[in-house]
Order: structure tokens, then C-alpha cells, then sequence
């Protein structure tokens, strides 16, 4: 699978020198681009993944060393090297089909004498699972008591198969402040929390997850973000200096607000009005551009890997060495938005073949041609989110997933063919969302008030990158550059007066408390603080966002002056709206804001030295600091 | 994968087959973005390191190579002569070896001549129109832009892979380019990035040297004894918290080692190297030529502390210092005033130290400039000369005021180069393009990896992709250049 790859690769016509003279290197044998191909063409069909004719297998480097008829950095003394230049047709490889030509000859034996390079992992052996592409709904498991939600129906199932005890409830201290966060990405105000505390009807979680989903203006500041990084909008970034990039933040903040339906989101992003129209414009830096890189197939990329989970980048170059995605494919996308006809560049070299548009699944329907571009884009809007591509919506379905759990059903969320821990769950929830009529709001809903997300976390000791995975429950999460900076300003009434964003915001909701009723991050541009903390450059389409904190980005939070400041602007406005509170009143306030419950006897004390006796702006300030520093508060358990 | 679709396209089942097994194996583990070293069946073999830190001088801009390190025949301002007659507009100087003469103005930089090596043939590539800070990410990270992921610059690269020379101090520190308040700052933000390393390996940005102590000492207006005060009474709070189940937790371990590793190096000894005016007076002021010439200084000060990269610039801002687009002879004059003594003294600064053996210093610049030429000859770029004229007629038309790829110079002081040696020639007459031993910036990165003890194919796994530090693992380092 380590192909060189690339889209990087190659780019003669850039860099081909300027002078009279031309750099002489002598290029090694690159496996990738050399070899794989020729043995994946001649070779493979006998002698790799379980069919290996002669008792030769080339699956692997060991495999072939191991068959005996490769003698490294001797070619004249390897088997293999005689047999493809025997003479004799009945001895000669491959026996079907034309010789190798005195070209692939020749690589075969520089190959063999330049030690037989092969890139790291590779192997011809096929993966045994095919992920599908329909939809499929699957036979809800028998309810046990407690757990009767289908999403629970599906889990519990999976559980007791993997021998995985049913992680404890989650309290709802914590239950509140995940959600919250989940769902508008702030914390409750401390009125919220103990109205929430004391209330005792058996559905008040589900009313709370309703609630805030109604919370339409909350919610759209907060998925902005999530959107903003995966459509790789901004209101400043690379490109908008040349007019090589057009935003769509009015567009988009306006879809979430008001739900629109995926579908129909989707299919307005990729048939665009004036207003939606950037995603698919891609950005432009002046000057000439590799032609992997251009516009077309900016599109073809970012398209697949956002809607599909699909990585088109090395498709874009040559066709595919870590899965079946071809040059063709990537292109057949790109003519798609082509303005003329595209001509097929392989290693950004031209193949004198031009692209014909057509989607990845042909068997999902057709695409004229012939018709112009906005039809093409038309058609193509509607097979993307066709109700026979089970894959649209699996792949939507998973990103919130790994939004509410820390990772996705399927692993990672841009690589959708990898097999899912559970098949039945992830098609559950895609089929869900079609039958909901691509309402995210409800699969969102769904999912929150499952059991299986209202559990206590996962502990979890390492990294779990491995295929064995077994899924035990949420992951901790930390919280993104928003969401911290949103508590900050929230709990220290320090945030800024206006948005960069050119959207015209929506009121609040009446029953959003006034602590909650202030301009965010995800609206202004990102200072080196939110840089800090992770909210990306958005040059690349961005999924997820980095899981743990640097020590360049602690150094940032211990003695940062962005921060400093906003923690002083805090600190003085909580001063002087407690001026007559008690300071156990004034801590109790600022640790139910912060985290959602009261400090014990033992923390008060610490807080009461922090604040000092009597309290002074800096301790208040470093009162205010420390509690942010805890994990508890950097991270949703 | 699509290969579910039944057999409906015209490829044969067994080239399906086959191409489904390709994707196989490895199937990846890692979250997207998330890079891992590639493990190669023979291990990589890094060479040799003949440097153990590197900094790098970048003449951000434009650097005309004809009014610096490779002057050509001179012909003074006068009213009235043909534009196309002038190659440079300075004089040029002896330096202290025999066969190499720079321009005037870099007196300084002509005496310590023979610690190093120049390089006249660094060949950057032609991209159409110029937009500086496109050439300047193409330079800092050996990639084009766009691309499909978030190339590292390449002080990340050597900060990822050699680590840090002493784990108190950032290994990858950026010196004077302010990244806010230009132009171009979303272009510069692009590339001054650990890219798909992360924060962890991005750069430690100084703006303003004489700053730069700020950034390691507690925040403005806070005590020593109230910042030590508050990180106790945090540490406090955490024992105290009620959580201690969620300790073992990576995501929670990881944010506590962080914590502290940050607070080591805002206790650390070593803070001091970020600290000027602690030098000696004198010192200090036969660096103070300006920004540039102070954060020499400082780079030399967080070397000797245990920097693994330093970059410092004389900083990118669209038209001024080196970006020449009219009245570039003043302009220069200038800029040479302001780099000549401080390179000539962090030369010798490092050579008295004992440092220089094992610290390689580059200048280097995006690309050189021509009075006529935009881009290379025969180029379709935009002339984006601003002062345009047949003739001279006023100073501002005197100078290199289009950009050119043909040719440019870079200077390799110390870290195991040659010294007092010229590699590359460049025609006597326009085009100033190379005539000898063209050397790309792949290669001029491969050399300079290499010297740092990094194989030019080192790659990482990225999306399942790997990403080598020069392009496709492509780089060689040029021998020659090597002592």
C-alpha cells in the first residue's frame, strides 16, 4: 500500500530547469511506479493471493524471497530473471500474452539488482472486506430491559458478543455538559445546570437533547465549524487575495440553522447557486498549478472525500495503489465541472486520452456528457444522494458518530471502505437518516438519546489504531479551539464585539439564558490562540481535528498573551458582578459554569487561596486560569 | 471501495481482482492526518549528520543574486542608458578568496568568505505569475502549492526527525517574520506550520527579537513568585479533583506531560538564550543593524542553547526590503547594510564558540531578480515592475525590479560544507541563467538534510500516502559541496 505516490510526484513541467543545462539524476528503482504495476499486470494473476502457480508467490518481499527464485542483487542467478528471458515460449513468463519488453526487462533487472526494493506494507494479497454500497437494514437484536432503543437493540448485541461489559451510566453532571457541548458546542449556564439537577421526570434527558436541538441559532455557531473545516471555508485564508476562492458562509450558516436536509444541502453544494457556490470553485493560488491540482480536480478530491469518504489523492496522478480508485475515476469526476474538455494527465504528464464524465458507481445511474455544465452538475447532484448510495448517507451517519464518541463506526471517518466495528450499526443509522428524510437534526437526536452514548467513557491506555478494535464505549474528547474559547468568553463575558463572518445572524431563541447570548469563535477570523488550539488553516479539507495537546500549544496556555488578556477581561467583569457575593459564592459560580458542578471542601480552600484573602483581580485571574488548566474542564468525559 | 459494483465496466475480472488486492495489507489504522514513519524492509539509513543544528538566513523577497553574491558587469546610473544594458547595479569586491568577488556593500560577509561555500546556480522553478509567498512555501517545504495535504516546513522536518538538541528549548524557532498584519499573511500562516506533524513540530514564532524573552517568561505584568504560586495551586487542584479514574486515560496523560513539559522550559536555565539584553552592550550593537541583524543575534544565543533549527528573516512584506519593484538600487543598498555585519559577526561568533563545525548556516531566497526578465526568459508572466522604462531617467528606475528563476545564489557556512569554495556559474551576459552545476531546491534541501544527518527519502505515512521530506524521496545531496 506505500505506493510513492502521487499528486507530489512528478512535476516535470515545473520543474524542468530554466538554463541550458539539465540536472542529471540518476532515478533508483521506485516500486511503486516501476515494478507494482508491471507485476500487478503480468504477474499477479498466477502467483499472488492465494493462487501461487509453481508454489511462487509474489504477495510479498518475504513471499518472494521465501519462493526461491529471486537472488537479491544477482538477476543473471534469479529464476525469475531467466525465465522472462527464455527464449523458449514454452518456458518463458508470463506464458500468456506477449514477452515483457526489453523495457520492463530492464526493470525487472535493476529491480532485482538494486536489492528489490518494495515499499513499506505492500502486499497484492487481497483485504477481505468489501465494504457495501447499498443501503441495508438490518434485524434489530430482541430489546433486553433498559435498553430498547434500536441504537442499544444493535450495541448490547455487540457487546455480549465481544464480551464487553455494558459500560456504567453516565452521571448527569457529565451527561449535561457532553451534551451541551455536543449539540451547541457551549457550556450550560450554572441556572441551567441546577434546574437540570433538580428536575426529576424519567424523560428529561430526551427533553434536553430536544431543547437544544431547537436551539437553532446556538446550533448553527457551533456546526459552523465542523462545516467551515470539512468545506474548507473561511473568511480569510490562501486564495481570496487573487479572487482564486469565494466563500459560502452565508449559504452555509443558513442551512444549518435551519436544517436544511442533507440531501438537498448536499446537492445545493455541488449544483450551486451564486452563494453556495465556492465549495465547488475550489481555491486557486496565482500562477501555474500541477495537474493533479487543478480546479476539476480539486473537485474530484474533495467531493469524494467528504461525501464518500474517499481518497481520491492518489487517483488523481496515477492510478491507485491503496485501493481500487483509478486515474479514470478521478478524472471521470472532474469532467464533470471541466469548462473544456479534460485531457488525462498521468504524473502531471499528458496521455492524450480527454476525460468522459461520469460518476464512481456507474451502476447508480449515468451522466450525460454531452449536456452542459450546470445539467452535468445537476445529474451528478442527484446520483450523489440517490437513495440506492447507501454510501452518502453511512458516510454522514459516521462523521457525527465520531463527533459524539471520539471515533467513527468506521476508522478513520475519510476512509469509509475500511470495514466498521459494527456493519448493522453503521447501516442502522444510514438507513435511519434516509427514512428520516435526511434530517440531521433527528439522526443527531437519535443517537444522543441512545444509551449507548449517554455511558460513562472508555478508558483508554494507548491509541487503539489497530483493525482488533472492539468498540467499549465513548472515547474522552478534548475540546476544540471553539469550544474552549466560547467558555472562556462565555463564563468571563470577554469575547469580541463583531463577527468577520458576512452573515446576517439570526436572533436567539427566547429561552437562551443571557449567558449564552454572545458572539463566537467560529464567527471571527482565528488569532494565534484558536491556531493554537487547532482550528486549522482551511487549505486542505479538514475532518478531524488534532486529539491531544502539544507542548508548544500548553506553552500558549500557560503564558500566552491572548489568552492573559482574555483572562483578565474575565476576571474584572466576574469581580464586578459579584462585587457583594461571598467568594464561596463566587467560586461555587465560576466551578458550576466551568464544570458543571460545586467544588468539594478540599478544592474550595485551594480556589479560596488562589483568589486570595481579600480577593484581588490577579487571583481571581489565576483562580479562573487554573480551573480551565484541569482536564476535567479541557476535556468531555 | 467500489469493488462491490458487479462486473458492469469493461475491465476484466481478474484486473478487479488485482487491483482490489493492491489497497490489502496495512489497511490503515491511523486516523487520516495522522502520520506514522514509514518502516522501510531494510531500515532507512540516515547518513552521517555533519551538523547538529541548523540555521537558516532567509532573504525573503527576492534576492537579486547580480547586486549581491554573483555580480556581473557593472554600469553606474546615468541618465539616458538603455535599461537593457544593465546587468547590476553595484561595483564589485574582492573577497578573501582569490577566485570569488561579491558586490559592494557586503564587505563583512567578503572576509569571512573562506568559512563557507557559494552556491551561484540555485534553479527554482518557473510557476507562471509570481506570487512571492508560493515560491517562498515551495522553498520551506520542497512542495508546490496546493496540495492535497499540510506540507511541513522543512524546520519541522529536522525538528521531527533529529529531535530537539536539548528538550527545553523548541527545536524549530522562527525568527522575524510577523505572520499578522501583512500582506500575504494567509500565505505565509500556510507554510509556517508543522503541516501533518502537528503543533508539536511547528514553529516557535519570534517576531520581534528583542521580544523574544516574553515569550518564555510569565505573561506581562505577572511575577515569578505568582506564576510559580498558581501552577502549585493547579497541581492542587488537580490532585484534589474528583476524577482520578480518568488519569490513566492517554488523552488526559498526554494533557498533563504537555502542561509540564511547558512549564519546564518557562523555568528552564535556558530561558536566558531567549533573553538580548543579556548580552554585552557591545555585542548588541554590532548586531543592531535592525530585526534581521538582532535576531542573528538571538539565533546565535538559542544555538548555543540547544535550537535544532532557526530560521531568521529579514521578513516578507509585499514590496519592501528585498521585494524590489522599483528603486532597487536604494532599496538594496539598504537591505545590505542591514544583513552584512551581523552574518559576517554570527560566522565568526560561531567560529570562536567552537559551534561553527557543527552548525550549518544557509542564506537562501525564493528567487533572484533582472532588470528585463520576468520569470525566465520566453516566461508569459505579468511584468509587475513598477517602474518601467526604456531608459534611466530617475533613480527609481535603477535597479533588478522583475523577478528571476533563472539562476539565484545561496551561501552554506560550517556544518561539515566546504569552505572558501564556488560551485555554479551563471552566463556573463543576459540571461543570467546557469551555465554549470544547476542545483534544484529538491537537491539543495537533499544537501542540506543530508548535512543534518536525514536522508532525503525519509518519508512518513500520511493518509495511507507517503510523504517524503524532498519530493517522491527524489533528493541527492551534491557531494561536492560536502568537505
Amino acid at each position: 500500500m506505500l505506493s510513492r505516490t502521487v499528486f507530489l510526484l512528478c512535476l516535470p513541467a515545473l520543474h524542468g530547469f530554466a538554463t541550458p543545462v539539465q540536472a542529471q539524476a540518476s532515478k533508483p528503482i521506485d516500486f511503486a511506479h516501476d515494478i507494482a504495476p508491471m507485476l500487478k499486470a503480468r504477474c499477479a494473476e498466477c502467483h499472488t493471493n492465494g493462487k501461487y502457480k509453481g508454489s511462487v508467490s509474489f504477495d510479498t518481499r518475504e513471499a518472494l524471497l521465501k519462493s526461491k527464485v529471486v537472488t537479491i542483487g544477482k538477476s543473471k542467478d534469479s529464476e525469475v530473471y531467466q525465465r522472462i528471458t527464455n527464449p523458449d515460449k514454452d518456458k518463458r513468463m508470463p506464458p500468456k500474452g506477449e514477452p515483457l519488453s526489453a523495457k520492463e526487462i530492464a526493470l525487472f533487472k535493476r529491480w532485482i539488482d538494486e536489492g528489490l526494493p518494495w515499499d513499506a506494507g505492500f502486499t497484492f494479497k487481497v483485504t477481505a472486506y468489501v465494504a457495501p454500497l447499498k443501503p441495508r437494514q438490518p434485524a434489530l437484536p430482541p430489546p433486553r430491559p433498559g435498553l430498547e432503543h434500536p441504537i442499544d437493540r444493535i450495541v448490547d448485541a455487540y457487546f455480549q458478543k465481544h464480551k464487553v461489559a455494558l459500560p456504567a451510566p453516565l452521571d448527569d453532571t457529565a451527561f449535561l455538559r457532553r451534551v451541551y457541548l455536543d449539540v451547541i458546542g457551549l457550556l450550560p449556564a450554572p441556572r441551567e445546570s441546577e434546574s437540570f439537577f433538580k428536575e426529576e421526570t424519567p424523560d428529561k434527558r430526551a427533553r434536553l437533547v430536544g431543547k437544544l436541538l431547537g436551539e437553532r441559532r446556538a446550533f448553527a455557531d457551533h456546526w459552523l465549524s465542523f462545516w467551515n473545516d470539512m468545506l474548507r471555508n473561511d473568511y480569510a485564508g490562501t486564495g481570496y487575495i487573487d479572487g482564486g476562492r469565494k466563500q459560502i458562509s452565508a449559504w452555509l450558516y443558513g442551512s444549518i440553522h435551519d436544517n436544511k436536509p442533507y440531501d438537498q444541502f448536499v446537492r445545493e453544494l455541488i449544483s450551486p447557486s451564486a452563494e453556495s457556490e465556492g465549495f465547488i470553485k475550489g481555491i486557486q493560488w496565482r500562477g501555474n498549478v500541477n495537474a493533479s491540482q487543478v480546479i476539476e480536480l480539486q473537485f474530484s478530491q474533495n467531493v469524494s472525500q467528504v461525501f464518500f469518504g474517499i481518497n481520491l489523492k492518489c487517483a488523481s496522478c496515477h492510478d491507485s495503489f491503496i485501493d481500487n480508485w483509478k486515474l479514470d475515476d478521478a478524472y471521470a469526476l472532474a469532467a464533470i465541472i471541466a469548462d473544456r474538455p479534460l485531457e488525462i494527465h498521468r504524473c502531471d504528464k499528458a496521455m492524450g486520452k480527454t476525460a468522459t464524465a461520469r460518476f464512481l458507481w456507474p451502476e447508480l445511474g449515468s451522466i450525460d456528457a454531452q449536456q452542459p455544465k450546470a445539467k452535468r452538475l445537476e445529474q451528478f447532484a442527484r446520483l450523489v444522494s440517490q437513495p440506492d448510495n447507501g454510501r452518502f448517507t453511512r458516510t454522514i451517519a459516521n462523521r457525527l458518530w465520531q463527533r459524539f464518541f471520539g471515533r467513527g463506526i468506521v476508522h478513520p471517518v475519510d476512509m469509509m471502505a475500511n470495514k466498521p466495528w459494527s456493519e448493522d450499526l453503521i447501516d442502522y443509522l444510514g438507513v435511519y437518516l434516509a427514512e428520516q428524510k435526511y434530517d440531521l437534526a433527528k439522526l443527531m437526536e437519535h443517537i444522543l438519546t441512545s444509551r449507548a452514548y449517554q455511558s460513562k467513557p472508555a478508558i483508554l491506555e494507548k491509541e487503539m489504531p489497530g483493525e482488533d478494535y472492539v468498540f467499549r464505549g465513548p472515547e474522552l474528547r478534548r475540546l476544540s479551539a471553539e469550544q474552549f474559547i466560547d467558555a472562556l468568553w462565555m463564563i468571563g463575558h470577554a469575547g469580541p464585539p463583531k463577527a468577520a463572518a458576512p452573515i446576517k445572524l439570526p436572533e436567539f431563541e427566547g429561552s437562551v439564558p443571557p449567558e449564552r447570548r454572545f458572539l463566537r469563535s467560529s464567527l471571527v477570523n482565528a488569532d494565534a490562540l484558536m491556531r493554537s488550539l487547532g482550528r486549522p488553516n482551511r487549505e486542505q479539507v479538514v475532518t478531524t481535528r488534532p486529539d491531544q495537546l502539544t507542548t508548544l500549544q500548553a506553552l500558549d496556555l500557560a503564558n500566552g498573551q491572548i489568552l492573559d488578556d482574555t483572562l483578565a477581561r474575565g476576571a474584572a467583569y466576574l469581580l464586578k458582578t459579584h462585587d457583594r457575593s461571598s467568594d464561596l459564592l463566587l467560586i461555587e459560580e465560576v466551578y458550576l459554569s466551568a464544570l458543571c458542578r460545586r467544588p468539594s471542601a478540599e478544592e474550595l480552600a485551594t480556589a479560596q487561596a488562589l483568589l486570595g484573602s481579600p480577593r484581588t483581580a490577579s487571583g481571581m485571574a489565576d483562580l479562573l486560569w487554573a480551573v480551565f488548566m484541569l482536564p476535567e474542564f479541557q476535556l468531555l468525559r | 471501495m467500489h469493488a462491490n459494483v458487479g462486473d458492469v465496466s469493461a475491465r476484466s475480472y481478474s484486473r478487479r481482482d488485482f487491483l482490489r488486492a493492491m489497497s490489502a495489507a496495512a489497511a490503515a489504522t491511523l486516523p487520516l492526518g495522522q502520520p506514522r514513519v514509514l518502516r522501510a524492509d531494510e531500515p532507512l539509513q540516515h547518513p552521517r549528520p555533519t551538523a547538529d543544528t541548523c540555521i537558516l538566513l532567509w532573504m525573503a523577497g527576492g534576492m537579486a543574486s547580480p547586486e549581491t553574491f554573483d555580480p556581473k558587469r557593472y554600469t553606474p546610473f546615468e541618465i539616458g542608458v538603455p535599461s537593457e544594458r544593465i546587468l547590476c547595479t553595484f561595483p564589485s569586491i574582492d573577497t578573501v578568496v582569490d577566485n570569488i568577488k561579491i558586490s559592494q556593500g557586503l564587505e563583512n560577509v567578503a572576509r569571512v568568505l573562506d568559512r563557507g561555500t557559494l552556491i551561484r546556480s540555485h534553479v527554482v522553478p518557473d510557476l507562471g505569475n509570481i506570487l512571492h509567498s508560493r515560491h517562498q512555501y515551495h522553498w520551506h517545504t520542497g512542495y508546490v502549492p496546493p496540495q492535497t495535504v499540510a506540507c511541513p516546513h522543512l524546520g519541522s522536518w529536522i525538528a521531527k526527525v533529529r529531535g530537539p538538541n536539548n528538550p527545553a528549548i523548541p527545536p524549530f524557532i522562527n525568527i522575524g517574520q510577523r505572520l499578522e498584519g501583512v500582506g500575504e499573511s494567509e500565505e505565509l500562516k500556510a507554510f509556517t506550520t508543522g503541516g501533518f506533524f502537528g503543533s508539536e513540530f511547528g514553529p516557535f514564532n519570534l517576531p520581534f527579537p528583542t521580544d523574544a524573552v516574553a515569550s518564555v517568561r510569565p505573561p506581562r505584568g505577572m511575577t515569578r513568585e505568582r506564576f510559580e504560586t498558581r501552577q502549585e495551586r493547579f497541581r492542587e487542584l488537580l490532585r484534589r479533583s474528583p476524577f482520578g479514574e480518568l488519569a490513566s486515560d492517554f488523552h488526559h496523560e498526554s494533557m498533563l506531560r504537555a502542561f509540564e513539559n511547558a512549564h519546564r522550559l518557562l523555568s528552564s536555565r535556558e530561558r536566558a538564550a531567549f533573553d538580548l539584553a543579556l548580552e554585552p552592550r557591545p555585542v548588541f550593537d554590532r548586531y543592531n543593524t535592525g530585526r534581521f541583524g538582532l535576531g542573528c543575534l538571538l539565533a546565535r544565543r538559542l544555538a548555543e542553547a540547544g535550537a535544532r533549527f532557526i530560521e531568521v528573516t529579514t521578513e516578507y512584506v509585499p514590496f519592501l526590503h528585498w521585494d524590489t519593484h522599483e528603486n532597487g538600487h536604494t532599496t538594496v543598498a539598504r537591505m545590505k547594510q542591514e544583513i552584512d555585519r551581523p552574518i559576517a559577526q554570527l560566522i565568526l561568533d560561531l567560529e570562536q564558540r567552537g559551534q561553527l563545525e557543527r552548525t550549518l548556516v544557509v542564506l537562501a531566497t525564493e528567487f533572484s531578480r533582472d532588470m528585463m526578465i520576468e520569470g525566465v526568459p520566453g516566461s508569459n508572466a505579468r511584468d509587475q515592475s513598477r517602474a518601467r522604462s526604456d531608459t534611466m531617467q530617475q533613480m527609481i528606475h535603477y535597479g533588478l525590479h522583475r523577478h528571476f528563476t533563472g539562476s539565484g545564489a545561496v551561501l552554506l557556512f560550517g556544518g561539515g560544507m566546504k569552505r572558501g569554495f564556488l560551485y555554479g556559474e551563471t552566463a556573463p551576459e543576459r540571461p543570467l541563467v546557469v551555465t554549470r552545476n544547476p542545483i534544484s531546491i529538491m537537491n539543495l534541501h537533499a544537501t542540506i538534510l543530508a548535512a543534518m544527518g536525514i536522508a532525503p527519502r525519509t518519508a512518513f505515512e500520511v493518509e495511507r500516502r507517503p510523504f517524503y521530506v524532498t519530493e517522491d524521496g527524489r533528493g541527492q545531496a551534491v557531494r561536492e559541496l560536502f568537505a
